[in-house]
């Protein structure tokens, strides 16, 4: 198989509208979570990830269109409408609003109206790990088929939907979300887009990636709780470093999963004991943006390749005290650093896990 | 590639390996429950279950009688899913337990992800394998295989794939199992059309 490289497309969150925007931001220690009024069943205010400027009504929707405005700016339309180019969306639950009319029906149109593409649609829904998921899939395309170019767009915006659901299985946290810390009281929901952009050969002189090696793996234990042995993770883990030929002690970073609630992390913790990586830095991003669902594979890798651009690990927001288990090295200041080769994991509802491993390019 | 075998339910009745099975012939609206009974397993967690999530346990239970997925290892075995109405049932039933019952339903909710089914068959089976979801416009028997192919290339000893949907009066579901071995590709893409369409 030939080499597979990955750069950005775009990255809309609260705290910017392009990926080196959001480094920025999170070079600042900027959060892009707040109280949002009356966001819960009961008129809560529950601490979100919101993006302000965009509309009450029709969020997804605006969202995507955004998103591909971005990217056309950022790489012209020839990239969308090249006939070996495929598009893969992740999303979990895409434009809710339009029930029961088919809730992804928006997304083909608007991605056929705004790129031109030539080709049919790969959507993914698949929870939380969509996003990893997707990005492995997009490599499969360019390792078995005549595809050169495969851009993955991660999107999920909030709705009452969303919040009230978290809220019931009483999982949402009435403060700015703490991964891994020792006071972690659960999510906060975010909305964001993220889209990364694989291809056989580099497009452009931006900084790109390698794609080495993904895989999937299910924990076989429970619908919406996490594996008490991270039975699912340490396996998808595993064979991803397989696939990629890594070993733990190559890998310079974790982006972790990270949610924040006290099962999970925990769970993430004992995956990483196992696989001796406890003592490699990771963080979770969702201090910054909250947990944004089928964006958040795609924003997180995104962030972690500025991070390998800049060689800098940025801090998990939140995180001060040890809440583990097991003493994972989550970091807690930003850290200047040689990062060369990266892991990235995610877990969700339906027992799913997903890790990649990206390396920078030479 | 070639099909090892293959289910499909509905409530007019139960087809296993293309042959109707007529000691499962559901006779009322309750068709899916009827099955199970008719079935006489015994696990409780099938009633919790969404219509999509108890359409693929039912139907992956049938064929593994017949067939013998089991004797390939726990990681062995991918799970590929599509449906073109994601969980729409689902949501429109926890849509409505806030809107009108009075409170969210975290029963409901967590049967809000299409992929939910494949964790439950995993659960079921014990089945650590790599899974995905996929939402398409409709039953593409090319995109499978395309899909199934590059799992075979990741390793995979055997693809168990799916197709349910579960929206307005529409209930079915065909599950079928794919080997990497013998039998061409165009025979093996008209055995599934002919599926499908039955």
């Amino acid at each position: 198989m030939s080499q597979i490289f990955m750069t950005y497309g775009t990255m809309i969150t609260p705290i910017g509208n392009s990926a080196e925007e959001n480094f920025i931001a999170m070079m600042e220690e900027k959060s892009g979570v707040q109280f949002v009024e009356n966001s819960g069943f009961n008129q809560e205010n529950w601490p979100l990830g919101k993006i302000l400027s965009l509309p009450v009504e029709n969020r997804y929707n605006e969202l995507l269109k955004r998103a591909c405005a971005n990217l056309i700016k950022a790489h012209g339309s020839n990239l969308f409408s090249d006939e070996k180019t495929l598009v893969i969306v992740s999303s979990t639950k895409a434009d809710i609003n339009a029930l029961p009319k088919d809730t992804f029906a928006s997304t083909r149109r608007i991605l056929e109206e705004e790129l031109h593409l030539k080709n049919k649609i790969v959507v993914i829904s698949n929870a939380c790990i969509s996003g990893v998921i997707a990005i492995n899939t997009a490599a499969d395309y360019l390792n078995h088929t005549d595809y050169t170019k495969v851009v993955v767009i991660g999107i999920d915006a909030l709705s009452d939907f969303i919040v009230y659901g978290f809220q019931s299985l009483f999982a949402l946290s009435s403060e700015p979300s703490k991964p891994f810390d020792k006071n972690r009281k659960g999510i906060c929901i975010g909305e964001a887009s993220g889209v990364v952009i694989l291809s056989k050969e580099k497009i452009n002189d931006a900084f790109h990636v390698n794609y080495l090696g993904g895989s999937s793996s299910n924990d076989a234990n429970h619908i919406s709780g996490p594996s008490r042995t991270g039975e699912g993770l340490f396996r998808s883990v595993k064979l991803s470093m397989e696939r990629a030929s890594v070993s733990s002690e190559q890998i310079d970073f974790i982006s972790a999963h990270g949610t924040g609630t006290s099962y999970n992390d925990e769970m993430e913790s004992i995956a990483f004991d196992r696989l001796e990586l406890v003592d490699t830095p990771l963080n979770s991003l969702k201090g910054y943006f909250g947990h944004t669902l089928g964006a958040a594979g795609l924003i997180e890798v995104i962030a972690s390749m500025k991070m390998m651009e800049n060689n800098t690990l940025l801090k998990s927001v939140g995180f001060e005290e040890k809440g583990t288990t097991h003493p994972i090295n989550v970091l807690k200041e930003n850290q200047e650093k040689e990062v060369t080769t990266i892991l990235k994991t995610a877990s969700g509802f339906g027992g799913g896990n997903a890790s990649l491993v990206l390396k920078k390019c030479v | 590639m070639k099909l090892t075998g293959n289910c499909k339910i509905s409530k007019n009745g139960v087809f296993l390996d293309g042959e109707f099975q007529k000691q499962l012939q559901p006779v009322d609206e309750n068709w899916k429950k009827e099955i199970y009974s008719k079935l006489a397993i015994d696990y409780p967690k099938f009633h919790k279950m969404d219509a999509l999530a108890k359409m693929a346990f039912l139907s992956v239970e049938i064929l593994t009688t017949v067939s013998n997925i089991d004797k390939f290892k726990d990681s062995e075995i991918a799970l590929i899913f599509a449906n073109n109405s994601s969980s729409q049932n689902s949501d429109l039933k926890y849509i409505h337990s806030y809107n009108v019952k009075g409170s969210p339903s975290p029963s409901l909710f967590v049967y809000t992800l299409p992929n939910i089914l494949t964790g439950e068959l995993a659960i079921r089976h014990k089945w650590y394998g790599e899974n995905c979801f996929f939402i398409e416009e409709k039953f593409d028997v090319e995109f499978f295989l395309e899909q199934v192919k590059f799992y075979f290339k990741k390793g995979a000893k055997t693809c168990l794939c799916g197709w349910v949907n579960s929206f307005e009066d529409i209930e079915e579901c065909l599950v079928f199992n794919i080997e990497n071995k013998g039998t061409n590709d165009t025979i093996l893409k008209e055995q599934l059309l002919t599926l499908y369409n039955q």
